[in-house]
């Protein structure tokens, strides 16, 4: 009866305090150590607050488009803020994750040994996509001051598709380096895509051969008038 | 042929009175016709003077060069005595960026190193030039001591419609100089300028490409140089880019006028009115006979930058203003006025987003093109009847507006963003 009764009770009683005994301090330093992050977390967002400032970086992303595109995403702050924002965060996951080392927990190591592998794809899908918008407002604004200024009549049109264009190929891409169901993802893009210009073709091709005549008689007689007009601007 | 050639050959001439250059490229066509005119403008007007004619070639492949070595002009047949033979030509490639700008540079260069009282600078694909045009350039430098001698061409009234409607107007509410055609392209200066010329670090840059005429200007009149005007005639040339589309010449225009607002911002917030600049030359009006204007093209494609490109205007033109232009989108033809109130205040703004970089400068400035097509109908329509002298007066009213509406600008220019 003494035998089971240690066997139940007093052997894992001794090892559960043996464990805590261990795992106490680790939990304290991790504690410490994720409360420390919090506070340099704070200094971190401080200081780039400041040096993006410098950098004037809303005045640089306006220029780009950034900010409207941020805008139509309902994002309201400023980049300058968002970035504060984001570094903060940062240092607090470093932290965080450091905090869990600590703890010497072999579960939680295996699983932040992979999150660690994983967050570089993270990190090149976040440039990807604010590389991609950037790209997008730029090229969509282009096409849209060209075709204006030649007198197209589906500018409005030809610079929103242009943009989707590509956000969607930058979304793509984004999706393709975080690994998320890859072939999946690049095989409907493809489809939708190749399935656009197919679409569009066979619309122009034989629905709107009539507007296509039409649009193409009006583009030549326009210009035709354009060689006519004898105002010298320079 | 490098600089040290070009510096060698120029250290064996001594020094010279009188400098004309000819920048040219691929301009074998006309060019002959130009080097006549000089030549026979320097044995008439300026016979005791050395003089030598350079031209600063940008690498034709059409004989350009060959046809300025082999073109004299027949005195004679002029009427002209060749008293003494001070005339000599240089034919020389230039270095850089290939551009107006650093042909200019060569032949500054060259003024400089030889220590010439006055240069000329004339193109090389004009047919208008006669050799009068010499002495009203050269003159004014040598006799009455300006620095600078702008062009004053007789134009049609629909003719120069960037210059009318935006250099013009925006230079002389900036400056305070009232320089008919500050981007003409044929101009007198002195030495003592070309030198300064020489000292600003513009080479590389859009100046060597496509700026440098209102850079000279503007350089001149920004820096307290003596200006003067000299009324030419008519100027006709050939079309220099027939390929060229509307929107990319008022980008390279505007966009000069801009840079150089930015450049001297510091001289213009302190000048208040402008002045007349004294004018040389016997003034006459050529023919306003009728031309062609696509009216309806050209207002079309107003209301179509002003529905497509409501989206850009947002980020930097006001609301009010805004509003206006929707409203003048939707006037019929007969009613269509583009006021000059707002024509002055969306030029004003163009500038302070290009100040403010609230966007790349090709795109703010290219996105003007249809309102400045809106602003040239109106002009055409107010001005379809009228004489050459009636249509001056209506554009003095616009350079008034530009010049009552500059202490507002001042203000905006100063704001932080």
């Amino acid at each position: 009866m003494e035998n089971l009764l240690e066997k139940i009770i007093t052997e894992p009683l001794k090892d559960f305090l043996q464990r805590l005994a261990h795992f106490l301090p680790n939990f304290l330093s991790a504690l410490i150590v994720f409360l420390i992050g919090l506070l340099f977390a704070w200094v971190v967002k401080a200081v780039i607050l400041r040096l993006f400032k410098l950098l004037r970086l809303d005045a640089l992303s306006a220029r780009s488009g950034f900010t409207e595109a941020l805008k139509k995403m309902s994002v309201k702050d400023p980049p300058e803020k968002l970035m504060g924002r984001f570094f903060y965060w940062l240092t607090v996951i470093i932290f965080f994750i450091v905090s869990l080392y600590l703890l010497e927990l072999p579960a939680i190591e295996q699983l932040l040994e992979k999150l660690l592998l994983y967050l570089p794809n993270v990190l090149v899908a976040v440039v990807i996509l604010v590389v991609g918008f950037l790209l997008a407002n730029f090229l969509g604004r282009t096409a849209l001051i060209a075709s204006v200024n030649a007198g197209i009549g589906f500018a409005g049109f030809l610079y929103r598709t242009i943009k989707i264009i590509v956000v969607l190929l930058a979304f793509v891409m984004a999706l393709e380096q975080l690994g998320i169901a890859r072939s999946t993802v690049v095989t409907a893009f493809t489809i939708v895509f190749g399935g656009l210009v197919f679409a569009l073709s066979l619309a122009f091709g034989l629905g709107g051969r009539g507007i296509a005549r039409r649009y193409l008689e009006k583009r030549f007689k326009v210009n035709d008038e354009d060689e006519n007009n004898e105002i010298r601007h320079i | 042929m490098d600089r040290q050639e070009v510096a060698e050959k120029i250290s064996t001439m001594g020094e010279v009175d009188i400098l004309v250059g000819i920048p040219s490229y691929n301009s074998a066509k006309t060019i002959a016709h130009v080097v006549k005119a000089v030549e026979a403008g320097l044995f008439k007007y300026f016979p005791h003077c050395k003089s030598l004619l350079v031209n600063s070639d940008g690498g034709s492949t059409d004989g350009t060069m060959e046809a300025v070595r082999d073109t004299t002009v027949d005195l004679e047949s002029i009427l002209i005595d060749r008293k003494a033979d001070q005339f000599r030509k240089f034919v020389t490639p230039y270095h850089g960026i290939p551009g107006k700008g650093s042909a200019f540079r060569t032949i500054f260069e060259i003024a400089r190193d030889l220590n010439v009282k006055a240069c000329a600078v004339v193109d090389s694909d004009l047919r208008s030039i006669t050799p009068e045009w010499i002495e009203l350039l050269i003159k004014p430098v040598l006799e009455d001591h300006y620095d600078y001698v702008s062009p004053y061409y007789m134009r049609h009234k629909y003719d120069g419609t960037i210059t009318n409607s935006i250099v013009y107007p925006l230079t002389r509410a900036l400056y305070g100089k009232r320089i008919r055609q500050p981007i003409g392209g044929d101009f007198g200066f002195s030495g003592r300028l070309a030198s300064f010329y020489l000292t600003k670090d513009v080479w590389e840059t859009d100046v060597a490409r496509f700026g440098i005429d209102i850079w000279m200007t503007t350089t001149a009149v920004a820096n307290g140089f003596r200006i003067c005007q000299a009324f030419l005639g008519a100027k006709i040339h050939d079309a220099k880019d027939p390929g060229s589309d509307l929107s990319a010449m008022l980008h390279q225009v505007v966009s000069s006028v801009f840079n150089l607002m930015e450049e001297y911002a510091g001289v213009w917030r302190d000048i208040s009115k402008s002045e007349p600049v004294r004018t040389f030359g016997f003034a006459y009006s050529v023919g306003l006979e009728p031309i062609h204007v696509n009216l309806n093209n050209m207002i079309e494609k107003f209301r179509m930058g002003i529905r497509d490109l409501d989206v850009l205007y947002r980020a930097f033109l006001p609301e009010p203003l805004l509003e206006s232009l929707h409203r003048l989108a939707e006037a019929p033809k007969n009613r269509f006025l583009y006021p000059d109130r707002d024509w002055v205040r969306t030029v004003f703004y163009f500038a302070l987003a290009c100040h403010r970089r609230v966007m790349s400068t090709e795109h703010i400035i290219k996105s003007l093109t249809p309102l400045y097509l809106g602003k040239v109908s109106s002009f055409v329509i107010e001005t379809w009847d009228s004489t050459a002298d009636e249509v001056e007066q209506r554009l003095e009213e616009l350079c008034l507006a530009f010049e009552k509406a500059k202490p507002e600008w001042i203000e905006l220019w100063d704001e932080r963003q």
